[in-house]
């Protein structure tokens, strides 16, 4: 009886902890080709509401965000961060959604 | 002791506005197209070595020591303003005098020089972008033009400032892959004049490649690392004769070709970088001071 009480806990607060997960974005930018123009990007995404982590992956031309729980990254918003960057929104995408991400052009 | 025709061309303001380019993983020598983010700060600082020498009689060499500091500012993703503030360590000349041999140098700050970049057209690629970008500045005459020795008031070359406004344009363009970059500059100085001296103006072309060395290949690696690249720029430039009260004085200007091979390290937030310019081919007027060699090592951060 205690052994599936544990169980029931441990996987209501498993399923608690996926639904506070935090929102993650996929975006495909065009133009980066060098380290020293990511953290244009990293800066410019870091004043959206919410987003608490930029990651810039330069080889494939992909920043991933994270977002607080509850919001979200629209495309509109992540085109004008990308653009004030400098730089050209190619896809836009929520993560664990990459194959169905659309084309930003 | 006052002599105007030194032919050291180069003054504060050309030498580190050329010099030292201010902005993302700009060549060493001069500057690229590529963007600096809205709101984005970018702060520079680049030592400059410098001797010249000439073979006539009076045997003269220039050395200089300077550093040139850059601010830019992201106003738009399109439109940059950059700041270039220089201080001379030593601009010192030794030259043979019926006397014997003389030395003469001065240091301070030198002429600031301010200027604007708009990017008029871009391209984005994967992983590659095609920039144009017109530049347009100033110089301001801020640096000391009349500092004196024992032997007198210091020639105008030798001042750490102009004393006059110059102003400058030009257009640059780059093409960047994530493994190698192309930058190509063509720009034009006009020097004002102050007190009967105007420095020649100057055309000049520049051209740079920078190959990435390190990481050699991108496969598996994620995330943003370091960028090693090796670089090649080259200088051609050109300078009118100095005017000196109504004439032009025959021994200085003329046309020089300078290639300078490098090292750049590049990070998210630092650049590490250095090169050694060096004269390939020197067409100077009459008895013109010609360079030796220049030195530029410095870094760059962007915040």
């Amino acid at each position: 009886m205690t052994g599936k009480f544990i169980l029931m806990l441990s996987a209501l607060m498993f399923s608690m902890a996926v639904l506070a997960a935090d929102n993650q974005y996929v975006l495909g930018v065009d133009g980066l080709a060098c380290p020293f123009c990511a953290y244009g990007i990293e800066k410019r995404l870091h004043k959206v509401d919410g987003v608490t982590d930029v990651q810039v992956d330069v080889g494939e031309s992909l920043v991933r965000v994270t977002l607080q729980e509850g919001k979200t990254l629209t495309e509109e918003r992540a085109r004008q961060a990308v653009d004030e960057a400098g730089f050209t929104l190619r896809s836009y995408a929520e993560a664990g959604d990459e194959a169905g991400s659309s084309d930003a052009k | 002791m006052r002599n105007n025709n030194l032919g050291v061309p180069v003054l504060v303001g050309t030498l580190l506005l050329t010099g030292v380019s201010a902005v993302q993983a700009a060549p060493n020598t001069f500057n690229t197209a590529l963007p600096v983010a809205e709101g984005q700060y970018l702060w520079r600082e680049q030592l400059v070595l410098r001797e010249r020498s000439d073979k006539g009689p009076m045997d003269r060499d220039v050395s200089v020591q300077a550093l040139g500091s850059v601010l830019g500012y992201g106003v738009t993703s399109k439109f940059a303003v950059f700041g270039v503030v220089p201080y001379f360590f030593n601009k010192e000349l030794d030259v043979t005098t019926p006397t014997g041999r003389v030395e003469r140098g001065t240091n301070g700050f030198g002429d600031i020089s301010l200027f604007g970049r708009y990017t008029l057209y871009k391209k984005d690629f994967t992983g590659s972008t095609f920039r144009i970008a017109p530049v347009f500045g100033l110089t301001a005459p801020t640096g000391d033009d009349n500092d004196s020795d024992r032997f007198g008031e210091l020639p105008r070359p030798l001042q750490v400032g102009d004393g006059a406004w110059e102003g400058f344009g030009g257009v640059i363009t780059s093409y960047q892959t994530l493994q190698y970059q192309m930058d190509a500059q063509l720009l034009y100085r006009e020097n004002g004049r102050h007190d009967g001296f105007a420095q020649g103006d100057e055309t000049r072309f520049d051209a740079s490649l920078q190959y990435r060395i390190w990481p050699r290949s991108l496969e598996g690696v994620s995330g943003t690392p370091g960028f090693t690249y090796a670089l090649l720029e080259s200088n051609l430039v050109h300078r009118e004769r100095n005017e000196i009260g109504g004439g032009a004085d025959a021994n200085s200007g003329g046309t020089q070709w300078l290639l300078a091979p490098g090292l750049q390290y590049i990070t998210r937030r630092w650049v590490v970088e250095g090169t050694l310019q060096l004269p390939v081919a020197e067409d100077s007027n009459g008895d013109a001071i010609q360079d030796d060699y220049i030195v530029r090592v410095g870094f760059r951060r962007n915040f």
